[in-house]
């Protein structure tokens, strides 16, 4: 690994970690601010307030401490189930209104959510011990790593605009020299994505459980997550290595041209001009790392699933555009003089 | 064994030649000194020794063999303007030798920093130009290197720091170790180097030992009569290199010989004759000014 590279991604990190740490911060005094709504037992006292409601606290075998609500009047009863960090569950029986469906069932981080109506009456459970999907942290994650990945993204440019005597007097191989650079850059992207989920998984614990979803679509979620990055970090490489001399141009204008690109890829267009505007934004997007990220998509089954159901496909083309831009940026390098 | 041997280097930018078919050996234990006004293919040279650009003709060789990375464990450079990285640290440009370079010794170069009055601790941006020098120099003399190539390495430096800088290079040479420096202070290279070479428009114009080229270079000079003298028969010889005129003086520069061109002169009407030695500035200064055309110019005035 480059040590001159790797101080780059240090310094990088370290403003990174500071950023992560102040919104931290904030979420613990957003946390404290709510904790007053976030009670069990707040809710318990809030009800309990109303007239002809009777209340009963049990505290059960396994140390659950269970308070029951019960209203008559209202035809409404409550259970809460208190478990300390395993979490609350509530269940609520009350009378259907227009605003209750017939079953539903909503997953928000941790907390999961199931409505089931039975004649006049709705069941509501509430479950804060599920387990968060891990692609929620790396759709954060990978926002910031797209950042670092962004801001790291022209090491060759900086190399050549007037370190050129000190890379090239080394006893190793341009190439080799290269890849310790692009190694040190990668492993900084994948270690400010793993920043970011420490963030999120604090934040999380703030609010809810301790438990994290990695099965299923969310180790896909972890690749991408972990790829996508690395193959924009190497796109803007091969683009700053190749235009050196206006490399920051290049990186101020790399996210512009993305959505542009982007945007121009899926709006359809009736006019003949359009259609070819379309068509060339079509082509150029699939240059471009970030289209073959898919968030949800439906599944053979119809169903929405995260990472679409080519994600295989998707994955080994963010793999080859890695190694073609990191190629075509080492063609470059290799090329220079000072 | 520590040579380098540059034989027949070429480089041309846009169909302009910056060196033209250079031909130079730099022996063992020997102190090079590479001149040469602005532009004169110096610091290209020196990027092609290394590799740092293409050279389009010719060949460089380290004791036999072309230079490949693994030489630079051998080789050392001081390039002529700051490549140090201004956000870091100069504690973290050893470290960053010290990872490069095996027989980099951290302990030498912190005491060279010392020695030269720098901070290790400061971040590069916050050191002026001399003392940016003087990290690259430390820098470039603690990794025990056979071969040391330096582009103007007193640059910036105050007179006390460019001295050390000349012992540096003279306790290297040694050791057994090359090295060809340039610099635009003749008066550096004349107390340090044994041998040197003047590079003007990318040639080769004048190389050799420092003693031997002030020792066969002598001035005549005297004082032409009132009226003019002929200098028929002197200028034309091969051995006259220059004819200078100022009011009535004239030298006339020679390579052997000087008592003979006395005489000669003495002969032609002139007076005040004095044979005087060379500096190493005034070879250069006759080396690099336009000399045919003075010569011819100075022979005509002179003329009865």
């Amino acid at each position: 690994m480059n040590y001159i590279e790797w101080l780059r991604v240090r310094n990088c990190l370290r403003t990174t970690a500071i950023v992560l740490v102040v919104f931290v911060a904030l979420a613990g005094i957003l946390r404290i601010s709510l904790s007053r709504y976030m009670s069990p037992q707040q809710w318990a006292q809030h009800i309990g307030a109303e007239p002809g409601t009777t209340k009963t606290q049990i505290t059960l075998p396994d140390g659950t401490k269970r308070t029951i609500l019960d209203n008559p009047n209202e035809r409404t009863h409550i259970v809460i189930d208190d478990r300390g960090r395993a979490g609350t569950h509530i269940t609520l029986t009350e009378p259907s209104s227009h605003e209750h469906k017939n079953a539903e069932n909503v997953q928000i981080g941790g907390i999961h959510v199931n409505e089931s109506r039975h004649g006049d009456l709705s069941t509501t459970t509430i479950d804060t011990h599920g387990a968060v999907p891990m692609l929620y942290f790396m759709a954060i994650a990978d926002v910031v790593a797209l950042i670092i990945a962004t801001m790291l993204a022209a090491p060759f440019a900086r190399e050549i605009d007037g370190h050129l005597e000190i890379a090239f007097t080394k006893p190793v191989s341009r190439v080799r020299y290269a890849l310790g650079v692009l190694a040190a850059d990668v492993a900084g992207i994948w270690v400010a994505c793993a920043l970011a989920v420490i963030a999120c998984y604090i934040c999380e614990l703030f609010f809810g459980t301790y438990r994290v979803d990695f099965s299923g679509i969310n180790s896909r979620a972890i690749l991408m997550g972990l790829v996508m990055p690395a193959a924009w970090y190497a796109l803007l490489c091969a683009a700053t290595t190749w235009f050196s001399r206006a490399y920051g141009a290049v990186l101020g204008f790399a996210w512009p041209v993305a959505i542009v690109v982007g945007v121009l890829a899926v709006v359809q267009a009736s006019t003949p001009l359009g259609l070819m505007v379309h068509d060339v934004g079509w082509v150029l997007s699939r240059l471009d790392p970030l289209t073959y990220v898919k968030f949800a998509g439906p599944d053979a089954n119809d169903a929405m699933a995260y990472m679409g159901a080519d994600f295989a496909r998707r994955f080994g083309i963010e793999i080859l555009l890695f190694v073609v831009y990191a190629g075509l940026a080492l063609v470059r390098w290799e090329r220079v003089e000072a | 064994m520590s040579t380098i041997t540059i034989s027949h280097l070429r480089k041309d930018y846009g169909g302009v030649a910056a060196v033209d078919d250079l031909t130079l050996e730099v022996p063992d234990s020997t102190v090079f000194g590479l001149l040469g006004p602005n532009g004169a293919g110096k610091t290209t040279t020196f990027k092609c020794m290394l590799g740092l650009a293409r050279a389009t003709a010719g060949d460089v060789r380290y004791d036999g063999q072309a230079l490949r990375p693994e030489s630079f464990e051998r080789i050392a450079y001081v390039p002529e303007r700051s490549t140090l990285y201004d956000n870091f640290t100069v504690n973290e440009h050893i470290e960053m030798t010290r990872r490069a370079f095996r027989a980099f010794e951290p302990a030498r170069a912190r005491t060279l920093l010392e020695q030269f009055g720098v901070d290790s601790r400061k971040r590069v941006r916050a050191l002026s130009k001399g003392m940016k020098t003087a990290v690259m120099v430390a820098l470039a003399f603690s990794r025990q290197a056979e071969m040391l190539v330096l582009d103007e390495p007193t640059g910036g430096l105050d007179p006390v720091n460019q001295r050390h800088v000349l012992s540096l290079m003279i306790s290297e040479a040694a050791k057994g170790h090359s090295i060809i420096f340039s610099s635009h202070q003749i008066g550096q290279v004349e107390r340090a180097a044994e041998r040197i070479a003047i590079l003007q428009h990318g040639r080769l114009i004048l190389e050799g030992l420092v003693d031997d080229l002030k020792a066969d270079r002598k001035i005549v000079e005297g004082i032409a009569p009132v009226g003019g003298f002929s200098l028929d028969g002197i200028t034309s010889d091969s051995r006259v290199a220059r004819c200078d005129r100022t009011e009535r003086v004239v030298r006339l520069l020679v390579i052997d010989g000087a008592p003979e061109f006395a005489q000669r002169l003495a002969q032609a009407g002139a007076t005040g004759i004095r044979v005087l030695d060379m500096n190493l500035e005034d070879i250069f200064l006759y080396a690099v000014s336009p000399a045919d055309a003075t010569t011819a110019v100075v022979a005509q005035e002179l003329a009865p």
